[in-house]
C-alpha cells in the first residue's frame, strides 16, 4: 500500500484526523480527545473547539445509533468512516457509512429541512423537540442535526452513493 | 433515601447526592453512549426522593452535554418543577464554562425552562 499517496491525500485535502473501520463508543471517546488535544495545540476559541467536537459527537452517535438500531453486526457494513479536517473557512466533520436506500432518503429529508431553518427557527424547533416525547427504545432525541446546525457555520451537506439495490454510502459533512 | 454516588468518566458526569445540603451535584460532561440508559436511573431515584425532601438543590456543572442529554437534562428539571408544584423548596444552580459562550448560552436556555430559583454562576475550573 502506498502510505505516502494515502499521506498526500489526506494533506492535500487538509484532513488532520481520520478513523476508518467498525467504530464503537470507546474509540469515540479517544478520537474525540484527540481532535480536542488537536484543536487546543493550534490557536483556537475554546468555543470553537467545542463546537467542532460537538459536531463530530453527534455525527459519530448518529453512526453508531444506526447500527445499534439495524442491529448490523456484519463488520464490513459496520465499517464507518469519520474524518476532521481544515475548511477554507474553518473546520469540518465528516462521517460515510453504509445505510439502506429508505433510510438514506428519510436522513436526506431530515437534513433538507433542518437546512431550510434559520438560526432562530433551529432554536426554537430545538425547544420544541426537546419537549416532545421520546420513543421508547430510541437511541437518540431527534436532537442531532438541530444541535449540528445550532453550530454550524453554513448547511449540511449529503451525498449517498448508490452501493447495489439495497443500500448506500451516507456521506455527511458539517462546517464549523 | 438511597445513597448515590456515581463516579465521572470521560464522557459521562460524576452525579451524587450531599445528604447535608439536600443538593445533587452533576459535574463534568455528558455525552454517554445511551444518555436515556445514563439517566433513567437518577431520575427515578429523583422522583422516588422528592417524595421524602421539602427541599432540594441541583447544582449543576455539566461543560459540554450531546443533544440527547439535554433531553435528559431538561426531563430532570421537570421532575423538580413537579415538585416545586407540590411545594418542595427546588433551586438550580447551573454553573458554566467562563471559556465558551455557548456554555452561557446554554444556561440561559434552561432557566427558560423552570419556574423556580435558577441561578447562573461562573464555574471555578
Amino acid at each position: 500500500m502506498d502510505l505516502y499517496a494515502l499521506k498526500n491525500e489526506f494533506d492535500q485535502t487538509g484532513i488532520m484526523i481520520c478513523f476508518n473501520g467498525p467504530f464503537y463508543h470507546s474509540i469515540i471517546e479517544e478520537i474525540g480527545t484527540a481532535v480536542r488535544n488537536h484543536l487546543a495545540a493550534v490557536n483556537i476559541s475554546q468555543g470553537a473547539l467545542m463546537d467542532v467536537f460537538a459536531v463530530y459527537i453527534e455525527l459519530t452517535h448518529n453512526v453508531r445509533n444506526y447500527i445499534t438500531l439495524r442491529g448490523i453486526t456484519r463488520p464490513e457494513v459496520a465499517s464507518s468512516i469519520i474524518t476532521i479536517g481544515r475548511s477554507s473557512n474553518g473546520y469540518e466533520v465528516s462521517s460515510g457509512n453504509i445505510v439502506l436506500n429508505k433510510d438514506a432518503e428519510m436522513v436526506c429529508m431530515r437534513v433538507d429541512e433542518v437546512n431550510a431553518m434559520t438560526q432562530d427557527e433551529v432554536k426554537s424547533q430545538y425547544r420544541k423537540q426537546m419537549r416532545s416525547d421520546v420513543a421508547r427504545g430510541a437511541l437518540g432525541a431527534g436532537l442531532g442535526f438541530l444541535e449540528i446546525a445550532k453550530r454550524s457555520s453554513e448547511k449540511i451537506k449529503y451525498t449517498a452513493k448508490d452501493l447495489n439495490t439495497t443500500s448506500k454510502f451516507l456521506t455527511l459533512t458539517a462546517f464549523v | 433515601m438511597e445513597p448515590v454516588d456515581i463516579k465521572a468518566t470521560l464522557s459521562s458526569p460524576a452525579i451524587n447526592f450531599d445528604t447535608d445540603n439536600n443538593t445533587l451535584h452533576i459535574r463534568g460532561e455528558s455525552y454517554p453512549e445511551n444518555s436515556f440508559d445514563f439517566y433513567e436511573p437518577i431520575i427515578s431515584w429523583l422522583k422516588t426522593s422528592l417524595q421524602e425532601l421539602s427541599e432540594i438543590t441541583l447544582d449543576i456543572a455539566i461543560t459540554y452535554m450531546n443533544s440527547s442529554s439535554t433531553k435528559c437534562t431538561l426531563d430532570i428539571m421537570d421532575v423538580l418543577e413537579d415538585a416545586h408544584e407540590r411545594g418542595v423548596k427546588t433551586c438550580i444552580i447551573w454553573r458554566y464554562d467562563r471559556e465558551n459562550p455557548r456554555s452561557y448560552e446554554m444556561a440561559e436556555d434552561f432557566r427558560e425552562e423552570v419556574t423556580f430559583s435558577f441561578e447562573i454562576a461562573v464555574l471555578d475550573t
